[in-house]
């Protein structure tokens, strides 16, 4: 076991633990990003998104129950964040319902739970077993920083295809909830790496966190792959530019 | 490298050539300070006033304008929805408050809550109840 690292090198680590296996360098990103996606694709992965970020909120809340009082601040985090997702605005689900129906879906066939793909349940399950039973610098680090704090990489390569009126030609409004989580997840993954940074006080506790974070992003890498395993390669064929997958035995 | 000069904490954190980099982020990687509550362009706490290099900012967004409201014309721009690519200098009032009441973004929302109709745009309502006056038993 490794001593206690320091906060740079911690971060560093952290940091480390996804490189290789980043979301957005998954075949289904790349293809967004390069265009290629036809409008059914985007309703599919809408609906699957669905499943897997929907219970956002009762992931946050599994994880508020188990921080103490004495992390106040990381309490109050994870109250602002669900908050910002249920209640301060539009609500983030019915932000991503909005583009499904821009590209002709419907709410009905999102919210039906038949229609993800296994793997969506499986990081859904994942993200509910880590939210209830992990320490809360190790569900944050899992979290907000192995997920969430990806989003803005992701997204930042996705939209502005999106708006482009030689693109898709979607309009900002129908096109929301990625301009949304590009900012808003910027601040959000920075408090979750400073939360981690300050409560995974011990080796063990630091460890335990960078391999979350390995775990997390090979958990969204995967999800992200089967996307266009599933719905895109009877389309369009094999994707060929994908990065070795680190840290997963076969 | 370019820098951004937070004005009123002093603080000032430089960042690599090329990048874009997200102004609240920045602050709060580096304690310099700027207020916040929320990180969706809703409360208007982390305001600020662009001294320097509004030429290097990202396009205003449009929660950023619905909550800024004028203050936009008079160079204010939300920490939380701004990106910078350049130098840039920055000051703000540290006991600044939300403004979330009192701009296009704190209407829809109050229309939400207190109006209850599908289309906030179109649903804006004042309502208002008259308490009773505290009775003796709640005095101190």
């Amino acid at each position: 076991m490794a001593g206690l690292l320091g906060e740079l090198e911690f971060r560093e680590a952290l940091e480390n633990a996804m490189k290789g296996t980043m979301a957005r360098d998954a075949s289904f990103s790349r293809a967004w990003a390069a265009g290629k996606l036809q409008r059914h694709h985007f309703v599919k992965w809408v609906t699957n998104h669905y499943h897997y970020v929907g219970p956002f909120g009762d992931y946050l809340g599994l994880m508020y129950a188990k921080t103490p009082d004495t992390a106040r601040d990381a309490k109050d985090f994870l109250l602002q964040n669900l908050y910002e997702e249920e209640l301060a605005d539009d609500r983030h689900t019915d932000l991503l319902i909005r583009f499904a129906e821009a590209c002709g879906g419907t709410r009905a066939d999102v919210m039906d739970r038949r229609n993800a793909l296994p793997s969506t349940l499986g990081i859904q399950g994942w993200l509910y077993y880590i939210s209830a039973n992990e320490h809360f610098a190790v569900s944050t680090a899992a979290t907000i920083v192995g997920l969430e704090s990806q989003v803005p990489s992701i997204y930042r390569t996705q939209y502005p295809v999106l708006i482009d009126p030689n693109g898709y030609g979607f309009s900002e409004w129908e096109c929301e909830f990625f301009d949304l989580h590009i900012t808003s997840d910027e601040v959000h993954g920075e408090r979750g790496y400073q939360i981690v940074l300050r409560y995974a006080d011990t080796p063990e506790l630091q460890q335990r966190c960078i391999e979350i974070v390995k775990e997390a992003a090979n958990m969204r890498f995967f999800y992200t792959k089967q996307l266009y395993e599933y719905y895109v390669k009877p389309d369009l064929g094999e994707w060929v530019e994908e990065p070795v997958l680190s840290g997963a035995s076969a | 490298m370019p820098e951004v000069f937070f004005e009123t904490s002093g603080r000032r954190v430089s960042f690599p050539e090329g990048e874009e980099v997200n102004l609240l982020r920045l602050s709060l990687r580096h304690g310099c300070g700027v207020p916040w509550r929320c990180a969706s362009g809703n409360c208007g706490t982390d305001r600020l006033l662009i001294v320097e290099g509004r030429e290097y900012l990202s396009p205003i967004r449009r929660r950023e304008r619905d909550r800024l409201g004028e203050l936009a014309e008079q160079g204010y721009r939300l920490s939380c929805q701004t990106y910078t690519s350049g130098d840039v200098t920055v000051r703000w009032d540290p006991n600044q408050k939300g403004l979330d009441e009192e701009s296009v973004a704190g209407q829809r929302l109050k229309a939400r809550w207190l109006g209850g109709g599908e289309d906030p745009d179109s649903s804006v309502v004042d309502q208002h109840c008259l308490l009773d006056d505290p009775a003796t038993a709640d005095k101190v």
